[in-house]
């Protein structure tokens, strides 16, 4: 198995890592740069709980790409949403709205959900249900995690205006 | 071999509890935190990725386990050569039957098969690795020589006379033929006006939890064995796993620091924890298993193929007088209690009609099927979706609203049932009314467009079944720390229906705190006090019964610095919103901090810590039962039979609602699981062979195809319940399928839909059957 060296951006740290041919993006999170919050399910891109953003804030299924091809890259994994220690406004709304139930979908569905809000601000119900379309969720049906993304917005205008509780 | 038991009604005083006072006062206390929505407390791990699940786990010098499984469905292991596979650089370890020595799994199936497999997916041998590369290459370096086996891959074949016999020696592959009698049933069939009949059949499932089989174990000590895993039920496992491997119970310590789901499926050993067991006693090093994405449909044990056939004896003037079920359910090639699960689902009719008599017959078939056991609201589910549809259907051709229908039948409160229930709280009437209202049923039913249906549902569910499993004790724990923090201690695991959450909002009830003051320890053996575990919707009643109890241990012991600095009374205190006062004098107070603080600091150092438990009172079953009423409304499409939900209308009499925002997360859950169940899913196999062995095969809703669904939480407060709570586990599942299915067949003209699920191309089979017979019609007219 042929090595090679990758330098990766991840939440703003990079690493330089020796990754091998067969290595996926998901297997350089978890067991490499030792982030666990990216979940390992079906590694063939069926179930979703391995959701990660790219550095243009899209979805990326990290199972189904090789390590190799992210030298230079930068992404964003759950791990990487909070700023000043404080939750994202979309990790805010999940808990609020209780979008959350066994929890191990919850980091591949955030990273699914800011990818919606992030090409789409204040995502019509069409957007939200394309963005969510690569992942299911048993324990809520996702009308929840629907709701949370719906009301995100909401979440985040607090921050940006400096007008919500948490300030 | 076989098992055959018959049993008829059974001696009814021994399922009635003791109870004096007023039944359906609905007694009205003031209450603080219960009944306020509560986020989950442990919602900020989960959203940032904190919380550890099993396969985050990572111990010092951990090995990679694999499992090599069979091929056939049927074969005979001529010989197994592991000597490559042991060659290979990395490998640590290459077991087969002969390492697992005299170990079962639940004494029930072999760790590894030795001379015979029976089911595709059965376990033959399993290596340890430095990783999961050489692990697979060690796998694929196994050599076993088989002999091909003929194999019987359905229940009909099975029981035809002179079927290979799956396990060799159970007699016609019946492995357990088991009827239950109640009440008067025949005579009832004989006195009915109308007597309906029809069949229905359930396809094979998978549970489909988020979190796929895994078990991080470390055994490398021989009087130390600790076990990582997803569960329902860390200490029916310790009982099961200490005697396998000659350890007393507590030297069996099992972490479940968070469950990825469970949906019925994680209630029991498998062989992968065993297997990942023996290799680490075997390497002496910790070992990881973690099944890849079509492994996990593999090993997953969730139902397999249900055929039922009923009767139901109706009067004149619509009253539903007896059932006669008949169920034959695949239990693959293990046999399990699969049975129980049918005499649950018989029964479940007894709790919503006030039947004469029910008579139920379950047979447990042999096939070279994977190991069947249960799936998210069980046979429970099917049985509910064909009876509903039935009466629904029946309605139809009697001239009948089915909601009168529904009303009419309906039990309750202080109903004894055919086999001793005895219904304490029971609002299944206000929960038709409250649907029938909302939906406005009385101007739409029988008025909206072709291929456009209504259904109605009601349905029961038992909050706890004592007696189903080894014990159904419950323990909880409240440490009330320095600083005025509270912690809870349970045993019992939350794979997301937020159990922890609901334990913590009991215990601030009655300690007046807020629970976001509070901590849940919980997810570990060596931790927690005992509970049986979260199954069979007993969580909220007995858990729930034992957090409460320990709650109030501790509030005595802070009542006696209170009461005396207070000077007041001890039973005159109030503990709520965070102070302590005296009812009559409201001005004497003090903070909750300031006294726990100054109880630990007195004079005796009183460390206050309270302990709860709860067994329900009866020998058997439970005290209280949750009811239900739903309406489905559905659109099919004529050109590809394709069933769109629309709407869900649900009422659902949980008791009460300790914390509604989770109430509502367990009705969207198993709303999308009936649906899911009744309309999309379907393990497909050609001969034993998975067709559809990932997340994007198996169909599943997604969000798009989800209904909008308005909830009535209805509280009866029931004498038993903490605060009155019963369950909202899986009593909406089972009366979500029923409407669904319901509706489904009304918007296809009243026909019974004899098949689950009512996949496209099944449902446009009906819409065929019905456009010809009708082009028939008009060509004879």
């Amino acid at each position: 198995m042929a090595k090679h060296l990758v330098t990766l951006t991840v939440n703003g740290d990079t690493y330089d890592l020796v990754v091998s041919d067969n290595q996926t993006l998901l297997d350089v999170i978890r067991d490499e740069v030792n982030l666990k919050g990216t979940k390992r399910g079906c590694t063939t891109g069926s179930c979703g709980v391995c959701c990660i953003n790219n550095a243009k804030g899209e979805a990326v299924l990290s199972c189904l790409t090789h390590a190799l091809e992210w030298d230079g890259e930068e992404i964003t994994t759950i791990e990487g949403l909070e700023a000043d220690g404080e939750l994202d406004a979309m990790q805010k709304a999940f808990i609020e709205y209780g979008a959350v139930q066994c929890g191990f979908c919850t980091p591949g569905v955030i990273m699914s959900a800011r990818a919606i809000v992030n090409a789409h601000p204040e995502p019509t119900e069409e957007q939200i249900n394309a963005g969510l379309a690569g992942v299911n969720c048993r324990c809520t049906g996702q009308i929840k995690v629907k709701e949370a993304i719906r009301e995100d917005h909401r979440f985040r205008h607090k921050r940006e205006t400096g007008s919500g509780t948490q300030d | 071999m076989a098992r055959k038991t018959e049993i008829g009604t059974p001696d009814r005083s021994r399922r009635r509890p003791k109870f004096d006072g007023e039944l359906g006062s609905r007694e009205k206390i003031d209450l603080d935190v219960i009944g306020k929505r509560q986020p989950r407390l442990d919602g900020p791990e989960k959203v940032s990725g904190r919380s550890v699940f099993a396969d985050d786990v990572q111990l010092p010098g951990m090995l990679c386990g694999k499992i090599l499984r069979s091929r056939y469905a049927h074969a005979r292991i001529l010989g197994i050569d592991t000597s490559r596979a042991e060659a290979l650089p990395g490998v640590k370890a290459v077991i087969t039957a002969t390492d697992a020595g005299e170990i079962d799994v639940n004494g029930r199936e072999p760790v590894f098969a030795s001379d015979v497999v029976t089911y595709i997916g059965e376990e033959i041998a399993a290596v340890a690795a430095l990783d999961e590369l050489t692990a697979e290459k060690a796998l694929d370096l196994i050599e076993i020589e088989y002999e091909e086996l003929p194999a019987v891959m359905s229940m009909r074949r099975a029981l035809k006379e002179g079927a290979p016999l799956v396990d060799g020696k159970t007699e016609g592959n019946v492995w357990s033929d088991d009827i239950d009698n109640y009440g008067e049933v025949e005579p009832a069939f004989e006195a009915a006006d109308y007597i309906f009949e029809e069949k229905y059949e359930a396809g094979v499932t998978h549970n489909l939890f988020a979190e796929f089989h895994v078990a991080v174990v470390d055994f490398s000590l021989p009087d130390k064995l600790t076990l990582y895993t997803p569960t329902q039920t860390s200490y029916l496992m310790q009982h099961a796993l200490a005697p396998a491997f000659g350890l007393t119970l507590s030297q069996v310590q099992i972490i479940h620091l968070n469950t990825g789901g469970a949906f019925s499926g994680r209630g029991s050993v498998r062989p992968h924890h065993y297997i990942a067991i023996l290799l680490s006693r075997e390497t002496r090093r910790p070992v990881k298993i973690f099944a890849t994405g079509d492994e996990e449909f593999l090993v997953c044990r969730a139902l397999g193929e249900n055929k039922y056939k009923m009767r139901m004896a109706m009067k004149k003037d619509g009253t539903i007088t007896a059932f006669d079920m008949e169920a034959e359910m695949d239990g693959g090639a293990v046999g399990t209690e699969v049975g129980y699960f049918g005499w649950m689902a018989g029964l479940c009719n007894s709790w919503v009609f006030p039947l004469e008599g029910l008579r139920m017959r379950r047979r447990c078939v042999l096939t070279n099927n994977r190991p069947n056991f249960l799936g998210h609201g069980g046979l429970m589910l099917s049985t509910n979706a064909a009876i509903m549809q039935l009466i629904n259907t029946v309605a139809k051709k009697i001239d009948r609203d089915p909601m009168d229908i529904m009303y009419q039948n309906a039990i309750e409160e202080g109903h004894t049932g055919l086999s001793g229930e005895w219904f304490a709280s029971c609002g299944l009437r206000e929960c038709i009314e409250t649907v029938r209202k909302a939906s406005d049923w009385d101007n739409r039913y029988g008025k909206l467009e072709p291929y456009h249906g209504l259904g109605i549902g009601i349905g029961s569910m038992a909050a706890g079944a004592k007696g189903a499993f080894r014990h159904d004790t419950s323990a909880v724990m409240v440490r009330v720390s320095e600083d005025g923090i509270v912690t809870v201690y349970t045993g019992i695991p939350d794979m997301g229906q937020g159990t922890h959450t609901t334990m913590a909002v009991i215990v601030a009830e009655v300690l007046g705190i807020d629970p976001n003051d509070m901590k849940v320890v919980a997810g570990d053996t060596d931790l927690t006090p005992i509970d049986v575990g979260a199954f069979a919707q007993r969580g909220t009643i007995q858990t729930g019964n034992a957090a409460r109890n320990a709650a109030l241990d501790a509030r005595e012991q802070l009542t006696v610095y209170a009461a005396g600095k207070l000077e007041v009374d001890k039973d005159d205190l109030v503990f709520r919103g965070g102070k302590v006062y005296a009812q009559s004098a409201p001005d004497k107070l003090m903070n909750f901090k300031d006294l726990v603080y100054k109880t630990l600091h007195g004079k005796e150092g009183r460390s206050v810590m309270g302990r709860g438990f709860y067994n329900s009172p009866l020998q058997f079953g439970t005290t209280s039962w949750s009811f239900g009423a739903q309406i489905a409304e559905v659109k099919v499409d004529p050109d590809t039979g394709e069933v769109q939900v629309l709407k869900v209308w649900v009422a659902h009499d949980l008791g009460r609602a300790i914390n509604p925002l989770a109430c509502e997360g367990q009705i969207d859950g198993q709303v999308y699981s009936a649906m899911s169940q009744i309309l999309y899913e379907e393990v497909q196999t050609d001969a034993g062979l998975y067709l559809n062995p990932s997340r994007l095969e198996y169909k599943v809703p997604r969000s798009y195809e989800m209904p909008e669904i308005d909830y009535y939480l209805i509280e009866t407060i029931d004498p038993f319940g903490p605060f009155g709570a019963k369950e909202i586990g899986e009593g909406i599942i089972v009366v979500s399928g029923g409407a669904i299915a319901a509706a489904v067949s009304d918007a296809l003209g009243g026909e019974f839909i004899g098949e689950m699920p009512m996949a496209p191309w099944r449902v446009l089979k009906h819409i065929k059957r019905a456009q010809r017979q009708e082009a028939a019609g008009r060509t004879a007219a």
